[in-house]
């Protein structure tokens, strides 16, 4: 039973940890530094 | 008449191509009958004619694309013992290297073979000879690709994951496990940044084919966790009919007025889409004698009318975006 009881509070300690990494992370944002352009014509590239 | 093998997502695109490029007379076989006649049905009307044949008669036509499941290896070997060129869109590794091995046949019968032409491979290596065409000498490739085209493309997908991926690596052919060595990616909107591993694709052989010059190439594929959690045991849910929108991005690293370059190049497209429109115009170019040099070749090989495809390609309605730094 103690047992147990450990396990169920390792996974919840683990799964708020992961809950606040995944959701307060910084993740990945738009790019900062140039961007894609439309080739129209392939031969002008 | 050009014949389509495989009348799924692929073929369906294929078949949408050809008949925009005003090729009136295409039959079509699959092992389902009742998905090729669905498409003919859908597809005739007026002056273009899509007649549901069985896998004889396809050797009457001029030039086939292979667009069922891989491995295309038999079909192919029977077609061209007919005299009759064949477009593959095979993404397997092991097939296409044995598609390759058909390149005495293919001489001997007067027939063309053109193996990987689809998303990835063959239309990266399109878009590494037309990056190449800018450069002075180029020694790196890196391709990526997102997403999948029909269901025989998820689960190759999941298979790439889980196999041994292959890159040419300064003068050698390396193995690594597939979906290791992570990399973040930038695909144009809407597929934006994904992480990509490495993958058990084809690509690196044949643009290694294609370009003999590269010291280094290497072809990666997205993947979430899950994708790679899950690549080693079999696909536990069906794959969808269609993956959603996808994306192939094409790194070319290089030297240009004695200053090293990197460029890079990218479609963002639905992956069957792609595929069904690089292996019509490929098909095209065989029926129209752009391409009329028999035995087995890769798209992008400086033998192939790689700037005719590209313009044929976009015409057809896919959009090349390249990366400008800021």
């Amino acid at each position: 039973m103690k047992f147990i009881r450990r396990v169920l509070l390792a996974v919840s300690v683990a799964s708020a940890v992961a809950g606040v990494i995944r959701f307060k992370g910084k993740g990945v944002g738009a790019i900062k530094q140039g961007g894609w352009r439309k080739v129209t014509d392939p031969k002008q590239n | 008449m050009i014949g389509i093998g495989g009348a799924g997502v692929v073929g369906s695109r294929v078949a949408e191509t050809l008949r925009l490029f005003s090729h009136q007379q295409i039959c079509v076989y699959d092992t389902e009958q009742i998905i090729a006649q669905r498409l003919a049905g859908r597809l005739s009307g007026g002056e273009y004619q899509i007649s549901v044949v069985d896998r004889n008669a396809m050797k009457s036509a001029k030039v086939v694309v292979l667009c069922g499941p891989s491995p295309h290896f038999s079909i192919a070997k029977e077609l061209l013992d007919a005299s009759v060129s064949v477009v593959s869109t095979s993404d397997d590794i092991a097939d296409c290297l044995n598609l390759l091995t058909l390149s005495q046949l293919a001489i001997e019968n007067k027939a063309t073979l053109i193996v990987g032409a689809a998303s990835s491979p063959g239309m990266s290596g399109l878009l590494v000879r037309h990056l190449a065409e800018s450069f002075d000498s180029i020694d790196e490739v890196h391709v990526a690709l997102h997403g999948t085209g029909g269901p025989a493309c998820a689960r190759q997908h999941h298979r790439a994951l889980s196999g041994q991926s292959i890159g040419w690596h300064d003068g050698e052919w390396l193995r690594r496990p597939a979906g290791s060595g992570r990399e973040l990616c930038w695909f144009p909107e809407p597929v934006g940044a994904y992480d990509c591993y490495r993958g058990e694709l084809p690509d690196p052989l044949l643009i290694k084919r294609a370009f003999p010059e590269l010291e280094r190439v290497t072809g990666r594929v997205t993947a979430t966790r899950r994708d790679r959690v899950f690549s080693r045991v079999p696909m536990m849910i069906p794959p969808q009919a269609e993956g959603g929108m996808g994306g192939l991005r094409v790194e070319v690293r290089g030297m240009k007025s004695g200053a090293r370059l990197v460029d890079v190049i990218a479609v963002a497209e639905r992956v069957g889409q792609v595929a069904g429109v690089v292996a019509a115009s490929t098909a095209h170019a065989i029926v129209t004698n752009k391409i009329d040099k028999p035995g087995a070749h890769v798209l992008g090989d400086k033998s192939m009318p790689n700037s005719w495809l590209v313009s044929q390609i976009c015409g057809a309605g896919i959009n090349l975006h390249s990366f400008v730094r800021a």
